[in-house]
């Protein structure tokens, strides 16, 4: 009889003539997908979620097909970075044992990239930063033993997380201070940016207590030209770029840090259209070729540092002069792959999309993914 | 608060000032106008005005953006959800909220009598995201080593309840001119 019903419904509706003939569809069971093995363009895409800041994703992307692949649940104000050896995921967050209210708990969280399960926890203080990401406030040391987590109440100290040990080990004050520079020569080292145009360097003991601090000289004016945050080095040399276009250069590779002479990223007739960088994660490095990229606006004044590209610059870092422009397709953050074949990844920040980028000896546009993220502001590659 | 900044939706603006203030929080300064940017995300029409050069405005000027606008004077500095499109105002967290017990500072100059105000960004806390009227502005913002003129963080951070839930915009004096 129902039967029957069917049949006679069809005769009655259009809907029927959308039908498939006589076949019935293959019966599935189902599974969980498996991951494509990660490669140097896999993309791990920091969204801080704003509308629902308790809720954050970290979104996992093929840097070639633009496919999606899945996610992380980041917490709130999560902040990740992937373990030196590229098989761990460490996520530092909150969580409140009412949602929105109640006891607070800090964790460092263990996932594993290649399967993107969750594997364990690292209780840490409940002072971690609650910031938008920055990759320098949560890094690891050159061994991959340590976890160096920025905090701030606002008062500033480091958490450091025995990786090996999966505990907590020490807190260290950094007073004034802000951010995570680790050493590429001493495992047991970090440097931080301080307000008074320093970089102070941590010197750790065996368990991971603070054994001594060191200063450098004064090098930036935080009033006048402020330096970003973010860094990116060639082995033990740092590079920091300032809000008005110098590159200063930090020497980690000794107890304290040495800084080179400065230079303008600005050419002959820069200055003029007031060609500024700007963004949160605003450049990154390809290594084997000495080339920056950099997002850079046009029209810089005071307040407009976050601004999102213009265009994207091609910095010769050995010859210290621009050797290309790309599109800027309003990027914030940039990462590049350090193959000798380099993929440079741009995020979009005003319609969070990602561009990419050939960054090899021509570089130049190769295609967009839009929709990547509802408020991102951070990108690691595999 | 702010941080999260960022993007995320609308924007624009900005206005600054040439002022130089002995005050540490300073050097905020040049006045510039114009305008600029910013984020974001959703609606994507905001792009477009993200790139017109808007003054800074406000005050009681019948023509001037209000409180509930980004462009309105006192969010030179502000990122973060406005507190008068949540329940509250400028200077009022809404209903069931908490005030943040730490603030960041700007400098933002009023359109209506020409003198810089100092404000003060507290954000309201203890309830998730209000979610409407996303603004950033980053006049005088320096990265966290200047942590009381930095917008990326969560000011609820000292509170009980650290929830952020949107931002206000107090002023709380004026800025001093330097002589």
């Amino acid at each position: 009889m129902r039967r029957y019903s069917r049949v006679l419904g069809c005769f009655v509706t259009a809907a029927c003539l959308a039908l498939p003939a006589w076949g019935e569809q293959k019966f599935e069971t189902l599974s969980v997908a498996k991951l494509p093995a990660p490669n140097a363009h896999r993309i791990y895409l920091s969204d801080v979620s704003i509308s629902h800041i308790v809720d954050n994703r970290l979104h996992v992307i093929d840097g070639d097909s633009f496919k999606y692949l899945g996610v992380f649940a980041t917490g709130y104000a999560g902040q990740s970075t992937l373990s030196r050896d590229r098989k761990e995921l460490y996520v530092t967050t909150s969580y409140y044992t009412r949602l929105s209210r109640g006891e607070r708990t800090d964790v460092v969280e263990i996932h594993d990239p290649l399967t993107l399960e969750y594997r364990s926890e690292i209780v840490i203080p409940p002072r971690r930063a609650q910031a938008l990401p920055y990759e320098g406030i949560v890094r690891t040391s050159s061994d991959g033993r340590w976890l160096f987590v920025q905090n701030a109440t606002p008062a500033t100290s480091v958490s450091v997380v025995d990786l090996k040990a999966r505990r907590f080990a020490a807190e260290i004050p950094n007073p004034g201070c802000w951010i995570i520079i680790p050493s590429e020569t001493a495992a047991n080292r970090f440097s931080t940016l301080c307000g008074d145009g320093t970089l102070q360097t941590m010197v750790l003991n065996e368990d991971g207590s603070l054994k001594l601090r060191t200063k450098s000289a004064r090098f930036f004016d935080p009033d006048e030209d402020p330096v970003y945050v973010q860094t990116a080095n060639i082995g033990d040399r740092h590079y920091l770029v300032s809000f008005r276009g110098k590159v200063h250069v930090a020497d980690l590779s000794e107890e304290t840090a040495k800084l080179e002479a400065p230079w303008s990223l600005l050419g002959k007739g820069d200055a003029k259209p007031g060609w500024r960088p700007g963004g949160y994660q605003l450049f990154a490095i390809h290594r084997s070729s000495g080339r920056m990229f950099i997002a850079m606006h046009k029209h810089g004044a005071e307040g407009t540092h976050k601004n999102p590209a213009d265009e994207i610059w091609v910095i010769d870092l050995t010859g210290r002069k621009r050797v290309g422009r790309l599109p800027g397709h309003g990027a914030v953050a940039l990462a590049v792959s350090q193959a000798p074949a380099p993929r440079l990844f741009a995020l979009d920040g005003v319609k969070m999309g990602i561009a990419s980028f050939d960054a090899g000896a021509k570089p130049r546009f190769l295609k967009r993914m839009e929709q990547a993220a509802e408020s991102a502001t951070q990108l690691e590659l595999h | 608060m702010k941080w999260f900044d960022d993007f995320f939706e609308r924007s624009s603006r900005r206005a600054a000032h040439k002022v130089s203030r002995r005050s540490a929080l300073a050097r905020i300064g040049r006045l510039i106008v114009a305008g600029a940017f910013v984020l974001p995300v959703l609606p994507f029409d905001r792009v477009a005005k993200a790139s017109q050069a808007v003054p800074q405005g406000g005050g009681k000027s019948k023509k001037g953006p209000d409180e509930s606008q980004c462009e309105y004077w006192r969010y030179c500095a502000l990122d973060g959800f406005l507190c008068s499109c949540c329940g509250g105002s400028p200077s009022t967290c809404p209903p069931g909220t908490e005030m943040s017990k730490v603030a960041w500072i700007g400098t933002c100059r009023n359109p209506q009598d020409g003198k810089d105000y100092l404000i003060s960004y507290n954000d309201c806390c203890g309830k998730n995201s209000c979610g409407r009227c996303l603004c950033n502005f980053n006049l005088g913002d320096r990265p966290a080593y200047r942590m009381g003129l930095h917008n990326d963080i969560n000011w609820c951070m000292a509170n009980t309840s650290n929830m952020f839930h949107c931002t206000t915009a107090v002023v709380v004096g004026l800025a001093e001119a330097q002589s």
